[in-house]
This record gives structure tokens, sequence and C-alpha cells, in this order.
């Protein structure tokens, strides 16, 4: 039934392995859990080639990334023990820091969406069409251009708010 | 005819609408200040979110290579890969900066070849523990004293090398040709094989979106895509970019070394805003952080591993590829299209010239 062979998942990685991680990161805020667990769902592709491999990595990575923080809520320590990795030290300079409060603000704006829109909003930054992203969430087609629209507003709102200081209110 | 809602400009500026749909919204848009209003807000926001998006990226840390023989499922899974290839790249590095120092160029490029090989990822796979003990003694090593031979070369099973000659031959070809940088030393995949998942717009980098057939980019365009006569085509992607109601980048390969892409983008009839596209190939540098690094701020030097010991080398590397990216555009009724690759100027332009409608 398969005939997805190796070169076209070779393909498929290039194409989408760094895609995958941004998708990924923005739900574990890890970036080498990401990383790893981008990786993690290449070697699943390779066993079970499926045949539309970028769909399934998708799905594939969503369910993990949720598995993840399940997980990760419940032997938090344990898993930090697993990533206790040397890191390289980053210099706390200005801009790094800058930066970082960057990523927060978003990253809070985003928790500001309803499970759906972020998941939409997501799929498409990572690149997905319409139509994929359909397929992977159980939408109707014609509902995407709605929820993207709802999504980006959300987003740009929570974040302007967030970042002048006024209280948002969470929903 | 009523307003078009958000969610249908949200899809006409990504350009998800149908060919006749998007007549019907441009012929309404075209009628109706107020949706023509509306129209900029969405796309502004559309911008917006995407900027704000890329500030939560995460921090590059390239491209790890993908190497379907060495993954034996499902028992060695690619996360358990990780380290020791980590620490196969600190040896590469490491061996790189020795010999580089040192003069003895063609050395470096076998040692290289010897680390890099799979036999030692699969040792290394065999011997975590000890792997990561290497990495880290690697690692002193890259930020003390070059000339102090790596720690971690025994570790290469030196009695494989012979066994994997022809492999290893291969990479010492590549090792050989792009040897001026330090980026391209720890760098272990063929050259040939890599390609940018990106291209330049207006100074900023586009990711491609998702690889089609050569029907799909007829549609969405209303025209065959335009290519060059002649070169194979790798691949075709289709693209985003406001502005346009469709993008369809054609991949083609003039040799092994040089790809181009031809963008072709499907001007929106109307108009509101004069966009510029532009694309760009460096196929002979990896499709890693330089090009990712598009979609965050460009400063970060830093990577994952030990990689990161030469962020001067790094940025040089960069630069260099920025400095190798050209290209030309012309108009082809409702097409724009555009021809980017590591060419010269004058060839680019010929190529340009030479583009063809790719008949079924």
């Amino acid at each position: 039934m398969s005939s997805v062979s190796a070169e076209d998942l070779a393909e498929t990685y290039r194409t989408t392995y760094r895609a995958l991680v941004r998708f990924l990161y923005r739900k574990v805020w890890d970036a080498e859990r990401a990383e790893d667990l981008a990786q993690e769902a290449f070697a699943r592709a390779l066993v079970h080639k499926p045949d539309n491999a970028r769909g399934w990595l998708f799905i594939v990575a969503a369910n993990m990334a949720r598995d993840d923080a399940r997980r990760a809520a419940r032997e938090r320590r344990h898993l930090t023990l697993l990533t206790a990795e040397p890191q390289e030290s980053a210099s706390a300079t200005e801009e790094a820091l800058e930066v970082e409060s960057d990523r927060a603000r978003v990253r809070a704006a985003l928790d500001e969406l309803t499970p759906r829109d972020r998941e939409v909003l997501l799929l498409w930054d990572s690149g997905l069409s319409y139509d994929e992203i359909a397929a992977q969430t159980g939408l109707a087609r014609g509902a995407i251009g709605t929820t993207l629209s709802r999504a980006r507003r959300r987003l740009v709102q929570a974040y302007e708010a967030g970042k002048s200081g006024e209280h948002v209110a969470r929903g | 005819m009523s307003h078009v809602d958000d969610g249908t400009l949200n899809a006409y500026l990504d350009g998800e609408v149908s060919p006749a749909e998007a007549q019907g919204v441009d012929a309404h848009l075209a009628q109706c200040p107020t949706c023509r209003g509306r129209l900029e807000e969405e796309r502004a926001l559309i911008t917006r979110a995407g900027e704000l998006l890329a500030l939560a990226a995460p921090p590059d840390h390239g491209l790890p290579p993908f190497r379907v023989g060495d993954v034996k499922p499902p028992t060695r899974l690619w996360w358990r890969v990780r380290l020791p290839l980590a620490w196969a790249a600190t040896v590469v590095l490491a061996l790189g900066i020795g010999s580089y120092l040192g003069g003895r160029v063609e050395r470096a490029s076998r040692a290289q070849t010897a680390s890099d090989t799979q036999p030692a990822e699969r040792r290394a796979l065999d011997a975590p523990v000890r792997s990561k003990l290497a990495q880290r003694e690697s690692r002193g090593t890259v930020g003390g004293a070059a000339r102090t031979p790596p720690p971690a070369q025994p570790a290469a099973p030196a009695s494989r090398q012979e066994a994997d000659g022809i492999a290893l031959e291969r990479k010492v070809q590549v090792a050989a040709i792009p040897r001026d940088t330090a980026l391209s030393a720890a760098t272990p995949a063929p050259a040939p094989a890599s390609k940018a998942a990106f291209v330049m717009v207006d100074g900023a980098l586009v990711e491609k979106g998702s690889p089609i057939r050569i029907d799909s980019a007829r549609a969405l365009l209303g025209a065959d895509p335009l290519a060059v006569p002649g070169a194979p085509i790798r691949t075709i992607y289709r693209a985003r970019e406001i502005g346009y109601s469709a993008v369809v980048i054609v991949e083609q390969a003039l040799d092994s070394n040089t790809v181009i892409e031809v963008v072709n983008g499907r001007r929106s009839p109307v108009a509101l805003e004069a966009v510029t596209v532009t694309g760009a190939a460096a196929p002979l540098v990896r499709a890693d952080s330089a090009a990712v690094a598009g979609r965050a701020p460009l400063d970060r030097a830093r990577s994952a591993d030990s990689v990161a010991a030469a962020p001067a080398a790094k940025a040089a590397a960069r630069l260099g590829r920025y400095e190798t990216q050209n290209w030309w555009q012309r108009s082809l009724g409702d097409l724009d299209v555009r021809v980017s690759g590591p060419l010269p100027s004058d060839s680019l332009q010929k190529l340009l010239r030479a583009v063809q409608p790719v008949k079924p």
C-alpha cells in the first residue's frame, strides 16, 4: 500500500523539519524538546511510511506534544533530570533579554486564543495549506479563513494589550 | 453584491481561494471602498500576526543530517541518536580547526570523513555514556587550544574505515569542495543534496510551502508555470506572498551543484499596492541556520551544540551566502517571473529570457 520511499521521506524531512520544530516549540516551549519530538516523529514516519507524510507528521507531532504536556505535568521532576544536558549559557545581554521577553509576550498572547484558533494559526504558520489544516483539525475548509481571521486578530490584540501592561481577561 | 466576509478576505490574501472565487472578490473590491479598507486591515493583521509568531520561533539549531540507513526502528529512535551526532559534529569541528591552523587541509578532510561515517554513529549509539564523555571532552578542546589533538578521535573505529571505503571516498570529495569555512566543515551532508527551503523576498525570507505537482501549479497560476527549458525540474513548491493570488516556485538543477529557482507569481488583478518579490537560492550552503534565521532575528549565532564555538565563522558563511543571491524579474502576461540562483547576473538574465511555459 505504501508508495513512500525513504528518498521521499528524506525530501519531506528537508522541507518540513524546521516547520515541524517551530510548530512543536510553540506547544512545548522548549527548543531541545521540540527538536527531540520532531526527530521522533520522523523516526516513526520511517516505520509507518505514511502516504501523506507531511500531514501525518503534523498530526503525530500534535499528539506527541499533547502527550508530552501530560507527561511533563506528571513527571516534571523526572523530565528535568532527563533534559539536564549542559546548556550553552546564553549571555544575558540586553538584546537577548529583549528577545526573551518578546517571546514570553507572544506566548502569553497565544495562550489567550481558544485551542482551536491557536491550532489553526500554528498550522498555517508552519506552512500547511487550508486543505491540510482542514484535514488535520476536522474543520470545514470554508471555516479556515474565518478561524484564521479571528485567531490573527486575537493574537495581535492580546499581544498589544499585554505589552501596554493592561490586564487582559482570560478566555 | 454583498460584502466579502473576513474569512474570505483572509483566504483571498492567503492565496487560498479558487481562481473563480478570486475573480468574484476582485470584482467586488473594485467597486466597494469599504471592503477595500477591510482588505487592508486584514492584510495588516496577517502581517502583524506573522511578525509576532516569528518572535516566538525556536532558536535555530540547523537541520540535523537525515540518514535513513542509520535508523533501525523502532528501537533506535532519532532522539537517541542526537547526542552522538552532536559529538560527531564536535570532533569534526575540532579536527577542522586544528588542521586548518596547521595548514594540513587534506588530513582534515580524511579525519572529518572518518568521524562522519556511519559506523562512528552506530558505535556511539551503543555507548551513549562514553559518547557524552567524549562530547564534553571535545567541547573543552574546542574552547581551548585548537592545536591539542581531539581526545574523541579514538572513538572513531578505524578498522571500519576501509570497509566503508566507497562512502568515505565520496565524502572526501564532498569535503574538499567548499572548505573555506568552519560551517562547511561542520556540515556533514553531501552538498548536492542540499537546497534552501526558503527564498528571499524583499529582504525577508519566506518559507516555501508544500511541494506540489505540476497540475496543481497550473491550477494555482491559471496558466502553465514558466521554467527554464532543458534543465530538469527537481521540485515545485507553492508559496505565499501578499500581492499575489498564487506563487509557485519551480526548482531546477542546472548541474549537480547549481540549483536555480523560477518563481512564478500570479498578480492579483486588483493591485492595491506595489509588491516586489524576489527569489534566491544558495544550493552550495545547506539550508540550515541562515535560511531559517530569516523568520527570527538574524543575530542567532549561537547554536545547540559545539558548533556554536565558531560564531565568527558562521557569520562569515552567512555573509558570503547573501552575497551570492542574485535574481532577475520580468512580467509575462499575468505572471511575474523571477529567476534566482548562485549565478552571475548576466547568466540569470539569460536564463530569464529563456523561460518557457511548461506544457502538459
